[in-house]
């Protein structure tokens, strides 16, 4: 039976962050984002220095530039919809220019900057979390923080069980291209469907089958993760709050 | 050898849609005992081993196991006693690492955290895995996995190792090493299997399970080599494989 390996993200690297505790990169990172969503655009300094923040951690991250880039193109279907903008959000009706006889609307280029900036800067906070932590870590971080042990059981389910649905997929699309399927045009769809069942109820009986393994070894609600050591860090807990405040003052003083 | 560590009586077993998968079964095993279970696809082996974790609930009959009976009260104590080896170790390691999922079932049974830690890393070793403590189950090769799954149930300590079809997929050198794990094993086991060879090198017992009916329990060598009874319930030995150098 044949493994995958080549799914994960996370970068073997000595940075600072690879080594802090995942539950303090999970709030810091989430409390961040937040801050950012809730920025508004018009105070380039508030910005800036959101901006300055996120690439702080980036550059702390030591991921390569190339990595990064490649990664950020999960950004291209919000880019997608946010160029629309321009010419679809009226807003007061001001017209900026027209383009092949269609009118940039004013409100519409602003809508569109927001966006590409806050996803942007999102997007690049959740590589960072993904490029310096595995997905164990996450999981580990997650039941530090209390999370409900169910959530847990279903990431950490979810986590190991896609390879093995990636292989099954696989070898089902093996064996049907090895008897003549051609993936092409509306015809290709029925056994397409027939084989999705046919996973979707082996997946069942997988299921089954891990439910009676667990309980034959005495499983009685809880997985429990062993404890991992990883290094405490004031400073993103302090970047975290000061990208709060930089966003609380922008929206109630500035 | 007392003969009553483990026993069925009468043992029946219907599935909801009807099919019989075991009729009147009445089995007696001692402690130490090495005993093969043989027998067609579908003949209900299987679900035989199930039965003995308690897993499938109810059945017709009754089995005992060490004085204990299989009842709800006790069924935390008989999975502690009986250690199931699944088919497919992908069904058996769930949990991120190598070393968190053998210490699954001594946690859940409520072994404290040094015997945990303790029981962990001397059934890796016994398999010897235990360079690979830290790796996630998935990234390992089929037969590695095998050899995980059989560290994960002896962690708990089991007093009876259930195996079913642990040489199934494993490439010659796994299965050699995989037999040699075994025969070292001081536990009673129950070997479920379509491998005559390996059953006929760790069983001296064996059992012939057909149609959910025992039809044989004799010898493993006396089974293998009574070609009547091997040719009525679908059984042959491998091509080339000869029993004479065995005889006595």
């Amino acid at each position: 039976m044949e493994t995958t390996h080549s799914h994960h993200l996370e970068i073997h690297s000595d940075s600072y962050l690879v080594k802090t505790k995942p539950e303090i990169k999970i709030v810091s990172f989430f409390f961040i984002i937040l801050s950012i969503a809730f920025l508004s655009l018009e105070n380039t300094l508030t910005i800036s220095m959101q901006s300055l923040i996120v690439f702080g951690f980036l550059k702390a991250s030591k991921l390569k530039f190339s990595t990064y880039l490649k990664r950020l193109s999960i950004d291209i279907p919000f880019i997608l919809f946010a160029l629309f903008l321009p010419f679809m959000s009226k807003g007061d009706g001001k017209v900026l220019t027209s383009f092949m006889n269609l009118p940039i609307y004013q409100t519409g280029v602003n809508e569109m900057i927001t966006i590409l900036i806050k996803i942007t800067l999102c997007v690049t906070l959740a590589i960072i979390l993904t490029a310096t932590t595995s997905n164990i870590e996450i999981i580990y971080g997650l039941q530090k923080l209390k999370v409900s042990p169910l959530l847990i059981s279903i990431f950490s389910f979810a986590i190991r069980y896609i390879d093995v649905f990636i292989d099954e997929v696989k070898r089902v699309r093996v064996s049907m291209r090895s008897r003549g399927y051609d993936e092409k045009g509306i015809k290709s769809l029925k056994p397409l469907a027939f084989a999705s069942g046919a996973l979707l109820i082996r997946g069942y009986e997988r299921g089954e089958r891990v439910y009676n393994s667990m309980l034959s070894r005495g499983f009685r609600g809880t997985l429990e993760l062993k404890e991992r050591e990883f290094i405490s860090s004031n400073i993103i807990l302090f970047i975290a709050i000061f990208s709060i405040t930089i966003s609380a003052l922008d929206q109630f003083i500035l | 050898m007392n003969k009553q560590y483990l026993r069925m009586n009468n043992l029946s077993f219907e599935y909801p849609d009807g099919y019989k998968a075991l009729s009147d079964i009445n089995l007696e095993l001692s402690k130490g005992e090495r005993l093969g279970v043989l027998g067609p696809n579908g003949a209900g082996k299987t679900t035989l081993i199930l039965h003995l974790n308690g897993i499938l609930g109810e059945l017709k009959g009754d089995i005992n196991l060490n004085d204990i009976s299989y009842t709800e009260e006790n069924i935390s104590k008989i999975r502690k006693s009986v250690g199931l080896v699944f088919q497919d170790p992908d069904d058996q390691l769930f949990m991120p690492t190598v070393l968190e999922d053998v210490m699954f079932g001594p946690k859940n049974f409520g072994f404290n955290d040094m015997q945990v830690q303790e029981n962990s890393i001397k059934a890796l070793e016994q398999v010897k895995m235990i360079e690979y403590i830290d790796k996630p189950p998935h990234h390992l090769s089929f037969g590695q996995k095998r050899k995980v799954a059989i560290a994960s149930v002896l962690a708990s300590e089991p007093e009876l190792l259930v195996l079913d079809e642990p040489s199934s997929n494993l490439d010659p050198a796994s299965r050699r090493e995989l037999i040699d794990i075994l025969k070292n094993l001081e536990v009673s086991i129950i070997l479920v299997t379509h491998d005559l060879p390996m059953a006929l090198e760790i069983c001296s017992r064996s059992i012939i399970l057909n149609n959910g009916k025992i039809t044989a329990d004799s010898e493993t060598y006396k089974i293998l080599k009574d070609e009547k009874t091997m040719s009525d319930n679908r059984l042959e030995l491998p091509f080339g494989f000869a029993l004479h150098h065995l005889e006595e």
